[in-house]
């Protein structure tokens, strides 16, 4: 990732260098072959998004200005660069495919092609296509006179040349696209272990009667990326729902930005889809099939097989909120701090849930970004709502991808009596917040959950969060205002504790680290250390180097995209950048400040990214009860300390193992932080935290 | 549109007991509408729960066209439907537990009427238009608070100034007294309705509001009692979060210092284009373009009385209104003491007899407490009473001849800090009522007031004038007294006068109105009868 700039690295390229450290944990032979191919299965879905929103605007951008980014780079110059990494990128994931496939074969878990079939196996096959795959397939004639017919972004799609008419000497093209909904796989019995053939195969097996009295001459797969980043005008539109609904159908229709084909397709065909889509050579990503690997995380036949996926880390209770106990008396005792996965988001829902049936509580809001189907949080409102509380719900249905989902729950909402309110104009919002106002016998005492995460039961057991449960007067006072804001009852006026995006968050982390620079440069002891997705702020950037060159120690731990170039002489040589990929995605945000030694902690929504800090709606929060800040503090620490699956970043882009010290094997901090939640969670139980006297029974 | 007591402390301050109670202040003001949501706790603590502002212009209407139009009527009422919402949120729907108020933006406007009933019929919320005076004398309650914090400023002389987007008010606050109140007509958002600055060139606009600003300040040097003001506090008002963003230093809560010698804040955010407040110190845009003519104000105003010191704070007519929803003891006895102080410096102008007066006054608090059952009044009549008392007999520095009647009316002519119109009124009647005619309708001002007021002009009279017949020798023979009630008797004992002939005689003349409200007849006893009551009968 050699780059022309000296201060900075490019976003989608520094993007790319994460691709591929999740590309390397795909390639470590070390880990169970299922583990491997979820990895895999998570590079392809990362680079669909990648190219519908990322690549997509890029290429929008070329019939623009031809600005530089911060690196220095054009836009063509990026695409450039990321056709030639994803192009290399490509090949290694086949590679590594092929390699898991090698695995899993000796663990007799076998794909197979339609020529290895067994004659019970193509029986078995025959039947699956017809009554499971036949009724949903719809040939498309793509060839003139027939216009080229949409076709859904990511979705993979075969392409089907027929002979000529006998009239004519021209190809005539057939497109089966193959919907989302039909599994991937066709699992099928074998002597030992289990078989599998993929849906495209068991279709090109039967297309002889889809197309009666043609000759089929050629069959290739392909699948196209359409650009998603449709600049959403909302000044323009009266109603934001409906407007979003009409980003859906034309996000289908908006321009293909990658083409991938599978490598044994005619010259011919290749031709033909390069015109009908009008796309330029560098956005065809020829390889060899299969294709939409993306599909292969949830591999059906193998999934019996536990000695083939890494061993699985169940949430543990956090001792602190011992099941069944009122969420209410517990935080009225003490604040609550909760690592998520490594313990459970239970008591989150438990809040909210107690909240919905309590008789005391007189109101309840949220925001909801991003939660799964079925939530029991979004039920739990619902009876809230019902049951005659007032219950605001804040639906973010910008949430990228998930706009059908989410406005099918919001109609679900409002349905029950919750006042649904459809985020602010312009402004994503990304804080994770709930309040829970109750009337209680000394006031009203108002309920915090904040998070850095969203109030998905699903992403909670895979994504590393963290939990603030509180009722903290200045905090629960900040809260109530930041939602009169957001529900536009109230103008932003100044928080007491909290900051949020768009108004003032920036500018806080900006005097924070600030703050640290002046104490360095008058002698202090001066350290910043940061756990965040993603490093790109320009601002933030420049001010994180003026620290270093005052003598604060920087540590960073940054998993994603980290545009910051560290270790360069009088610039950035105190800051240090490592990365971690590992079992569960690292997704809080916890920023902590030296301040002379009395340290200032924080949680965030926000990463460090324009996009977050000017266009989205963010929660800056400090955590200033002495537990929860020492938790946090220490979780820092294990993950900075990772020397068996974090990387360094280095000072020309690349990415390093981190050696372990000593002898000592590496340190894993995922591994570390969730045998510590299950030791305490063990050490809970093995002694009650109340000691329960030995009453003898009354008899009646 | 007034309530029938607009500035009534809770009638007899027994709160339920038990727990704490969530009310709702609503201020709308030129600018922006406010609501406080607190808790007042049952031994009368506040907490603040949460504060929420809208942005109006209601004052762009009134100071520049006379009315408020129809779109800002609907904003107002979209604006306080929403705060509906809020409030329900917090279990807030009585309208016993939401106070709202209006100041000179609604009062002044031609359609006062018609924006009222809108917002009534449309949320329910019922505003009381708030007179001059009662917002100073709530901006007094508020600032209590900060007298205690810093009792230094108990002593010497304080300015109280308070910049809004249509008045500028001023309290002179001389060894803890209020000495003078005024509202004058300049404001932020007035001044530039009227001048149209927004034409004018960023450079030039300091010069041209300093003219205009001078005239008014010509004026308060006319007016108000005392050419220099070693310490002034500034409240923030409707500003207050443009002030937070704009004063270094001042964090959270209380106030902040201001080292007057050296700044020059004001020019600099006069000088400076709204857009570029709003940008760089995220001020909500109502505030960023009145900003820097309000802190010119403040700013004027201070040099004009030769300042030193000034400090800033939060503290704002809302809190006054939530002290007195909270009904807060401390804050009656400040206001008890605070009126009769006012009430005596009255007098003293009209040369009246301090002594006699004075002694009244104690009397009728004695006869109040003790017919406490009889008349089911609260501690707001006890204090008109008491300045009723005080002032009864000032008509005598104009004739002795009705002096009833010129005592009537140099109260009604006088402004006594901290009395709504209507509480002069009655006191005002009360002092008429001492001697002579009983209360009747035929008397203009008695009958222009409502039931409630007039049913208390007339128990408050009667005992007034038993006081009053009990010094009838202005020698203050009477002091301590014992009440008891003997059949239909009142009877007052008097434990250490031998001769009470005179004031008996004074009874018999007076007391007949006692006797026809309270059905009681008045027996004034001595320790002699006392002691021969045993063949008394």
């Amino acid at each position: 990732m050699a780059n022309p700039s000296p201060l900075a690295f490019n976003r989608e390229l520094s993007w790319l260098e994460f691709n591929q450290r999740v590309l390397d944990e795909a390639l470590n032979r070390s880990l169970p072959p299922l583990e491997r191919l979820k990895f895999l299965a998570i590079t392809a879905s990362n680079l669909d998004e990648f190219f519908m929103v990322r690549v997509g605007g890029l290429q929008q951008l070329l019939q623009g200005r031809t600005a530089r980014d911060a690196a220095g780079l054009t836009p063509r110059e990026q695409l450039t660069r990321i056709s030639d990494r994803v192009h290399a990128m490509t090949l290694s994931q086949r590679a590594c495919l092929r390699e898991i496939e090698n695995e899993l074969e000796t663990h007799h878990v076998r794909r197979l092609t339609g020529d290895q079939l067994s004659p019970a196996q193509t029986h078995h096959v025959q039947h699956v296509f017809t009554h499971e795959i036949f009724p949903l397939l719809t040939p498309m004639a793509a060839s003139a006179p027939a216009p080229f017919p949409p076709i859904p972004g990511l979705t993979l799609c075969l392409l089907i040349r027929l002979s000529p008419k006998a009239s004519s000497r021209k190809n005539r093209y057939v497109i089966l696209a193959l919907p989302r909904s039909i599994s991937r796989t066709v699992n099928l019995e074998a002597e030992k272990g289990s078989a599998y053939l993929l849906v495209e195969d068991a279709v090109g097996l039967h297309l002889g009667p889809c197309f009666p009295g043609e000759r089929i001459l050629e069959t290739a797969t392909f699948r196209i990326t359409r650009n998603a980043d449709l600049a959403v005008r909302e000044d323009l539109a009266g109603d934001l729902l409906s407007e979003m609904r009409q980003v859906l159908t034309r996000r289908r229709e908006s321009a293909c930005v990658r083409l991938e084909l599978s490598a044994d397709a005619s010259g011919d065909c290749r031709d033909f889809l390069k015109r009908a889509l009008d796309i330029d050579e560098t956005d065809i990503y020829s390889m060899a099939p299969p294709l939409a690997l993306s599909s292969f995380l949830n591999l059906g036949p193998a999934a019996g097989n536990p000695t083939l996926r890494a061993p699985s880390w169940e949430p543990r209770l956090s001792p602190l909120a011992p099941p069944g106990d009122s969420m209410f008396s517990l935080l009225s005792r003490q604040d609550l701090l909760l690592h998520h996965p490594y313990e459970s988001f239970e008591p989150v829902q438990r809040l909210v849930q107690q909240a919905a049936d309590d008789p005391d509580v007189l109101a309840i809001k949220q925001i909801l970004y991003r939660t799964s189907p079925n939530s029991p949080v979004v039920a739990a409102l619902a009876r809230a709502a019902e049951r005659g509380k007032q219950v605001t719900a804040i639906v973010e249905l910008k949430a990228r991808f998930d706009e059908a989902r989410n406005i099918n729950w919001a109609d679900e909402l409002e349905n029950a009596g919750v006042q649904v309110i459809y985020g602010i104009k312009g402004l994503k919002t990304h804080a994770k917040l709930c309040m829970i106002i109750r009337r209680e016998t000394t006031g009203i005492r108002r309920y915090l959950h904040i998070g850095t995460g969203n109030y998905n039961e699903t992403t909670a057991r895979l994504y590393t969060d963290v939990s603030l449960m509180t009722c903290a007067e200045d905090l629960a006072a900040d809260a109530a205002l930041f939602f009169n804001t957001i529900t536009g009852y109230s103008q932003p006026v100044k928080y007491r504790k909290i900051e949020a995006a768009p108004i003032g968050l920036r500018d806080r982390l900006l005097e924070l680290i600030e703050g640290e620079t002046a104490r360095a440069s008058q002698g202090q002891k001066a350290r910043i250390m940061a756990k965040l997705n993603s490093l790109v702020d320009p601002k933030l950037i420049d001010a994180l180097y003026a620290a270093s060159c005052a003598g604060v120690q920087v540590d960073l731990n940054v998993r994603g995209i980290c545009c910051l170039r560290p270790g360069v002489p009088d610039l950035s040589e105190r800051i240090s950048v490592i990365s971690i990929v590992d079992h569960f995605l690292e997704h809080s945000r916890i920023l902590y400040f030296l301040h002379g030694g009395e340290p200032q902690v924080f949680i965030s929504s926000a990463d460090w990214m324009p996009r977050n800090l000017d266009r989205r709606i963010e929660l800056l929060v400090p955590v200033e009860d002495e537990a929860c800040r020492s938790r946090l503090i220490a979780i820092l620490e294990t993950c900075l300390a990772d020397t068996a699956k974090g990387r360094r970043l280095q000072s020309d882009g690349t990415y390093r193992p981190v050696p372990p010290s000593g002898a000592k094997p590496g340190h894993r901090s995922q591994q570390w932080l969730y045998e510590e939640a299950c030791e305490k969670e063990k050490a809970a139980r093995g002694q009650p935290a109340v000691f329960q006297p030995h009453r003898p029974a009354l008899t009646p | 549109m007034e309530s029938p007591t607009p500035n009534a402390l809770p009638r007899d301050s027994a709160l339920p007991p038990g727990r704490p109670r969530q009310v709702a202040v609503i201020d709308i003001g030129a600018r922006a509408i406010r609501l406080d949501i607190s808790e007042i706790t049952p031994d009368g603590g506040m907490r603040l729960l949460e504060s929420v502002q809208q942005a109006v212009s209601l004052g762009r209407n009134t100071f520049g066209a006379g009315s408020i139009d129809r779109e800002s009527i609907e904003e107002c009422v979209a604006i306080l439907k929403g705060f509906r919402q809020v409030m329900s949120e917090y279990g807030i729907t009585d309208p016993a537990q939401i106070r709202a108020v209006a100041t000179s933006s609604v009062r002044e406007a031609a359609n006062r009427e018609a924006f009222l009933d809108r917002i009534y019929i449309a949320t329910g919320i019922n505003v009381d238009v708030l007179e001059d005076a009662e917002v100073e004398h709530l901006i007094h309650v508020a600032i209590h608070s900060l007298f205690e914090t810093i009792p230094t400023l108990n002593s010497g002389e304080v300015l109280i100034v308070e910049v809004g987007g249509g008045a500028t008010r001023l309290l002179l606050i001389q060894d803890g007294y209020v000495t003078y109140s005024g509202t004058y007509k300049l404001g932020a958002l007035r001044m530039q309705e009227t001048l149209e600055t927004s034409l004018t060139p960023y450079d030039r606009l300091c010069a041209v509001l300093d003219q205009h600003i001078q005239k008014t300040i010509n004026q308060m040097k006319d007016t108000v009692p005392t050419r220099t003001v070693p310490r002034l506090i500034a409240l923030a008002g409707d500003m207050e979060t443009a002030m937070r963003r704009l004063l270094p230093g001042w964090e959270a809560n209380d106030t902040v210092r201001l080292n007057m010698a050296r700044s020059t804040l004001a020019e600099r955010i006069v000088s400076t284009p709204p857009e570029k407040l709003m940008q760089k110190h995220h001020l909500p845009p109502q505030e960023a373009e009145t900003a820097g003519q309000a802190l010119l104000i403040y700013d004027r105003i201070a040099r004009a009385f030769k300042v030193k010191e000034m400090l800033v704070s939060a503290q704002s007519m809302r809190r006054g209104l939530l002290m007195k929803m909270a009904g807060i003891s401390v804050t009656h006895t400040r206001y008890a003491e605070q009126l009769a102080h006012s009430a005596s410096a009255l007098g003293r102008k009209y040369h009246f007899d301090e002594k006699h007066g004075v002694h009244v006054a104690d009397l009728s608090l004695k006869l109040f407490r003790a017919l406490r059952s009889e008349h089911g009044l609260g501690p707001h009549a006890e204090i008109l009473l008491r300045t009723a008392a005080i002032l009864h007999d000032i008509g005598a520095f104009v004739s002795n001849n009705s002096h009833h009647k010129h005592s009537m009316y140099l109260i009604l002519n006088s402004e006594l800090f901290g009395l709504t119109r209507k509480d002069n009124t009655m006191v005002a009647l009360l002092a008429r009522y001492h001697r002579r005619s009983v209360p009747r309708l035929t008397h203009p001002e008695y009958a222009a007031l409502d039931r409630d007021s007039r049913v208390a002009v007339a128990k408050l009279a009667a005992i007034l004038r038993v006081a009053d017949a009990m010094d009838r020798s202005h020698l203050q023979h009477i002091r301590d007294i014992e009440c008891s009630r003997e059949d239909r008797r009142f009877v007052v004992t008097v434990p250490d006068v031998e001769d009470v002939t005179l004031e008996r005689l004074a009874i018999k003349e007076k007391g007949s109105l006692f006797e026809s409200i309270f059905g009681l007849q008045v027996i004034l006893r001595t320790a002699q009868n006392l002691k021969g009551s045993s063949y008394d009968g």
